[in-house]
This record gives structure tokens, C-alpha cells and sequence, in this order.
């Protein structure tokens, strides 16, 4: 009824290798979309924006990119958040140095720029793995921070340290600086995410996808039936990088407006994408945005429900929230490992059969 | 499907990517020449020679130990031996890494399944094609168009093989969760999948009951026969040897014992001596 696929044949291989195979699921997903673009803009607002949208937006980008490298690739990392710093600044310094840009355009060099830092920092990858590249990784989020602090070119000698977004627009909009609308920063969110999330899926189920999840499973096999692990290895942290320096350039320039790299960008950055993408599953572009939408709803809705509802002071609902929400990270990692995109694909494999389960 | 597809699905259409070497059926396609490795202090290939023809199954057997695996290791070019020299296609070999042996066409399956555990089955076969497959990363992210176009060209090769071993039905199914014999002939699949020159297959049969055993001798056979593979084989059980292989080279203690056809080799005394552990100092 809601989920059926008898009488939806394949007769040809491309609609047997398409992203929704399942009639009622493309349905679904196309009014869910056209939800997003055609209803939420026109009642977005302020707080809407700052407190859900953006910060959604935001971290479904990063743990995009975090999946393809840690959930398709098989790479741990811990430096996002100075991955997402080095996004901030290319932004900062494109913003700056070419005033007549284009928002697009800066956001996505400055994923371009991320890329190559990317790229550099996983060298270390083909020579080690698991845990030891984990501390490789890390050291790339303690030096990036570092070094956005120790120059004063990046931050261009401001007096404060800080990075603080001029104003830009699209098509005559502004999108960052004071004079933006939340519908405005809103619509250029999604844009990205709803075009990159598409890539995404495009890049995970081609040749390049397949030579990821092979050196993920099984390296020496997957190099002797030809795939090469130092393509396949730096194009995973190329591209991967590329997706969080653009979530980086998108946190600084369109929802924080002005940024100071050890406050914005630390380690719990690091650790906060990387929950979302074991807790939303790891290989999975749904995953991504399962996890993000976990981890930055549930707090949004704990608080709302503990301050304005029960009326607990703020303070205590602040600590009761952290507590709950680490109690049910372990509850989901031990009722699903596979995370929450394991969870659906079982409920749809349950939707199939129901109402009779024989 | 209509008549056409089904009276060539065997074979012609899987042998067209690879340029043609020009080696004709029965002449060397690899020829291994005083090789010798070893680990340290460890020897365990000393001085070996001999020949792969084109089109014939040539069957590497010898007691455990003997230095079959590390043999098949040297072929493609994940073990470098510190002397001798391999000539495969006519070329002499410098030392190369592990997927040049892949792009050059040699494909080959492993003693203990080495299947992508997280992946389809369909996506371990296709990733055995992954040589063959060259669309940049804009292509492929933009899919539409060439990426796309070519994925469907090498999914209807690739839905030929899992036609040819029958896994039409687990096609779709997590290698992870296939019965051990199936697993093996996945991975036969994805070694097919590169359409290689030189197929290496490290104990196909192990772990096997006699009617997988059967099935899977059948599909080496046919392999052999309709795809033209040239096929080296490692393999403990001495029937299947004895039936399968048109030449067998024996090793033991990482010296070479005996080489020739079965019969031949059936005969020798240094090889029944190897296997059947007579001391040498009587």
C-alpha cells in the first residue's frame, strides 16, 4: 500500500540502478522536496532559520562529506573542524580579495581550496591506517587552528582575530552580511546541499564509489583487481574536504557572520560531525542526513520542550539535554550499530510485506 | 532477452575491451625465468622457471609450504623477487605495483575469500571491471550523459557472468551474507569481470563439497573453453588437478620437482617421493 513494488518491473538496467527504485519512495521524496523549495521559504522564519534550518543545512554538508570519507572510504578523521576552518578562511579571503564574486562561486572554491589542503593531509593515509591515521588526522585539526591563529594575513590583521563576513548577494540578494533575509540564506543552503547531495550520490555509485567501498573492505584485494589506492585514497579526502570546506564557508559567511577560528572550529567540531555520521550510518547518503538532523534537532527540541514547556530553568535543561542526548547515542549504537539509515532500510523491509508478514 | 542475446551471452562478447597481444593459442604467454624470493633468511621460491601457454590451464601444485602462493604472489606483482625475470605478454617485467599486474590483464581469486564484505554483488563484479571503466570525476559526478552510459555498457557484461555462474537471484544480496561456496564463485565473477588474459585462481576448491567441487571445476572448464581464458590454478585436491589441467608444475620446498601432463607428472618418483614423504637419504 504504502511501499509495494510487485507490478513495478525493470526492463532496462537503468531503471533497475536508479536512486529510488520504488515508485511510492520517489513520490515521497519529490514532494519532500518540493516541500522544502516551495513551502518553507515562505514561512521561515528568524528563528526557524538560526536555530533549525541553517545549522541542518550546514551539517548535513559536512557529514556528507565526512561519510564519503570515513563511511565509503574506510579513512577515519578527526580534523574536520580544521577542514571547515580552512573552508571559512578561503571564504574570508575570497570575500575580501574579489568583492564582485558571487556567493556560489566563493562557496564553492572555497571547497576547491579545502580540497588541496585535504589532499595533503591525507598522504599520510597511504601509509597508515585505522587508529594511527586517526592521530594524523588529529594533528591536521590542532596545526590548521594554529596556524589560522599564529598568521595575521588569514584573518587580514583585524585587531580582534576574528573574521567577520562583508555583505554578498545573488541575483541582487544578500545572502551574508546584516542585511540578509532568513529565506534568502535559507534558499542558498538548500540549493547547495540539495545540488551536492546529488554529486554526492552520483560519485558513490559509479567507478569512483566502488573503488572507495573496495579499499574500505578489503585494500590488498582491492588493489590487486587494479584499483589504485593512492587515486582512490587522496580523490576520497579531495573530495571529502571539498564538501566540509564548504560547510565550513557556509557556517562562517552565511549563519555565524563572524567567526574566531578556536571557538568555531575546534576539536568538538571534529567529533560532533563524526557522531553524526556513525549515529546517522556509516556508507549511506541518507545517513548523513539522518545523523545531522539527529544531532542538531534533538537538542532544538529537548530545550523547547524542557524550558517552555516544564519550565525548568535554563541552565538545567541545558545539562539535562546533554545527558539525555548521550544516553541515547549509546541506546541507538547498541539497538542499531548500522546507524538510523539501517534503521529505514529495515522498516521499509518490513513496509514490503506489511500487513501480512508471511 | 530475445534469441540473439542468448546465443552469445557464452563468450564473444566478453572478449572485445582488451587490445589483442597478438600471441597466438599455444604460445608462452608468461614465461617465469630463475625466479627466486625470499623473506630474510626465509627462501621460499629458489630458482624456478617454466611457462604458461596461452589457452591451456597450467595447475602449480605441491605439499603445504612448497612456495605455490608466493608464486602466484610474484605473478602479479605483489611479492618482488630478488632474482630471475617474468616475460608476460612478450614483455619483460620491471618491478611494478600490485594494479599495473591488473591493468596489464592478469585477474586473480584467493585462497581465503577476499570479497568487498559491505558491497553488493553486483557491485563486487562490477568493481572486477573497474580497470576497463575510465570516466573522470566531472563526468561522473554530473552521471547523466557518458558516466552513465558507460556504467549500463559494463552492467550488461557484467550481468553475462552472473548469468554464466548462475547467481542471477543473489545479484542484489551483501557478499557478507552468501553461503561460503557461493562467496567463491562471486569471486570468480569479479576476477572474470576484468576479462584477463591470465586468470590466477588460488584453491578454487578449497573447503568445498564434492558437488560444489563439480560446479566449480565445470566453470573453470568452460571458462577456459568458451572465454579462451588462459587459467593458472593452485589446487590440493589431486583429482580435480589430474582431470582439469592440460600441464602441472610440482613444487616442493620452494624448488621446482616436476612439470609436464598429468601422466607425466603422475609418474615421476621425485614427486611421489614429495608427496608421499619418503626420506631422502636412503
Amino acid at each position: 500500500m504504502l511501499y509495494r513494488e510487485a507490478g513495478d518491473f525493470k526492463t532496462t538496467y537503468r531503471s533497475d540502478q536508479q536512486t529510488f527504485p520504488i515508485k511510492s519512495e520517489r513520490w515521497l521524496f519529490w514532494a519532500f522536496i518540493a516541500f522544502a523549495f516551495l513551502v518553507v521559504p515562505f514561512f521561515i522564519n528568524d528563528y526557524w532559520n538560526k536555530a533549525v534550518f541553517m545549522p541542518l543545512l550546514i551539517y548535513c554538508m559536512a557529514a556528507l562529506g565526512l561519510n564519503i570519507l570515513v563511511g565509503y572510504a574506510g579513512q577515519v578523521s578527526l580534523g574536520t573542524g580544521g577542514f571547515m576552518a580552512v573552508g571559512a578562511f578561503a571564504c574570508y579571503k575570497l570575500m575580501t580579495a574579489f568583492p564582485w564574486m558571487d556567493m556560489f562561486t566563493v562557496t564553492v572554491l572555497s571547497g576547491v581550496v579545502t580540497a588541496g589542503v585535504g589532499i595533503l593531509f591525507g598522504l599520510p593515509s597511504l601509509r597508515i591506517k585505522g587508529f594511527y591515521l586517526a592521530v594524523a588526522t588529529l594533528a591536521a585539526q590542532f596545526f590548521l587552528v594554529w596556524m589560522f591563529n599564529k598568521f595575521p594575513w588569514f584573518y587580514n590583521y583585524s585587531a580582534s582575530g576574528q573574521i567577520t563576513a562583508p555583505e554578498r548577494t545573488i541575483f541582487g540578494v544578500a545572502v551574508t552580511g546584516a542585511n540578509t533575509t532568513p529565506w534568502a540564506t535559507y534558499v542558498f543552503g538548500l540549493v547547495l546541499v540539495f545540488v551536492f547531495a546529488w554529486v554526492a550520490r552520483n560519485l558513490t555509485r559509479g567507478r569512483i564509489g566502488r573503488s572507495w567501498m573496495a579499499i574500505r573492505d578489503m585494500d590488498i584485494a582491492a588493489e590487486i583487481i587494479g584499483v589504485s589506492p593512492l587515486q582512490a585514497k587522496l580523490s576520497a579526502f579531495a573530495v571529502s574536504s571539498f564538501y566540509i570546506g564548504m560547510a565550513g564557508s557556509m557556517l562562517f559567511a552565511n549563519y555565524l557572520g563572524a567567526a574566531e577560528v578556536t571557538e568555531a572550529f575546534g576539536i568538538d567540531k571534529s567529533f560532533l560531525v563524526l557522531f553524526m555520521v556513525i549515529i546517522g550510518g556509516l556508507g549511506s547518503i541518507l545517513g548523513s542526513f539522518l545523523g545531522a538532523a539527529f544531532l542538531v534537532l534533538l537538542p532544538v527540541l529537548l530545550k523547547n520542550i524542557m524550558v517552555d514547556q516544564f519550565g525548568w530553568a535554563t541552565d538545567l535543561a541545558a545539562h539535562v539535554q546533554i545527558m539525555l542526548i548521550g544516553g541515547l547515542i549509546i541506546f541507538f549504537l547498541i539497538a542499531e550499530p548500522h546507524g538510523l539509515a539501517q534503521l529505514w532500510r529495515l522498516t521499509k523491509e518490513k513496509l514490503r510485506l506489511w500487513p501480512f508478514p508471511y | 532477452m530475445n534469441m540473439h542475446d542468448i546465443t552469445v551471452k557464452h563468450g564473444q562478447e566478453l572478449r572485445m575491451t582488451r587490445p589483442d597481444d597478438g600471441i597466438r593459442r599455444g604460445d608462452p604467454l608468461l614465461v617465469v625465468d630463475n625466479i627466486s624470493l625470499s623473506f630474510g633468511g626465509v627462501k621460499a621460491i629458489t630458482d624456478i622457471s617454466f611457462d604458461i601457454l596461452k589457452g591451456e590451464i597450467r595447475a602449480i601444485i605441491g605439499p603445504n609450504g612448497a612456495g605455490k602462493t608466493s608464486m602466484l604472489n610474484v605473478i602479479n606483482g605483489f611479492y618482488h623477487p630478488q632474482e630471475g625475470t617474468i616475460t608476460f605478454r612478450g614483455e619483460k617485467r620491471s618491478k611494478m605495483r600490485t594494479h599495473e599486474a591488473a591493468n596489464q590483464g592478469i585477474a586473480r581469486t584467493f585462497q581465503n575469500i577476499a570479497l568487498f564484505k559491505g558491497m553488493s554483488v553486483l557491485d563486487n563484479i562490477m568493481t572486477g571491471r573497474i580497470t576497463l571503466m575510465n570516466r573522470n570525476m566531472a563526468w561522473q559526478a554530473l552521471w547523466r550523459g557518458p558516466a552513465e552510459r558507460e556504467e549500463i555498457e559494463h552492467r550488461q557484461a557484467v550481468e553475462h557472468i552472473i548469468d554464466f555462474l548462475e547467481i542471477e537471484h543473489i545479484r542484489k544480496t551483501p557478499v557478507g551474507r552468501l553461503p561460503y561456496g557461493l562467496q567463491k564463485r562471486v569471486e570468480l565473477g569479479r576476477a572474470l569481470a576484468a576479462e584477463p588474459a591470465l586468470l590466477l585462481l588460488d584453491e578454487p576448491m578449497a573447503g568445498m563439497n564434492l558437488e560444489e567441487k563439480e560446479d566449480m571445476s565445470r566453470y573453470i572448464l568452460d571458462v577456459n573453453q568458451q572465454f579462451g581464458t588462459t587459467i593458472a590454478l593452485i589446487e590440493h585436491d589431486m583429482g580435480v588437478v589430474m582431470d582439469l589441467s592440460d600441464r602441472v608444475v610440482v613444487l616442493d620446498y620452494g624448488r621446482k620437482i616436476g612439470d609436464g601432463t598429468p601422466d607425466e607428472v603422475r609418474g615421476n618418483q621425485d614427486v611421489i617421493d614429495a608427496y608421499l614423504g619418503v626420506s631422502h637419504d636412503d
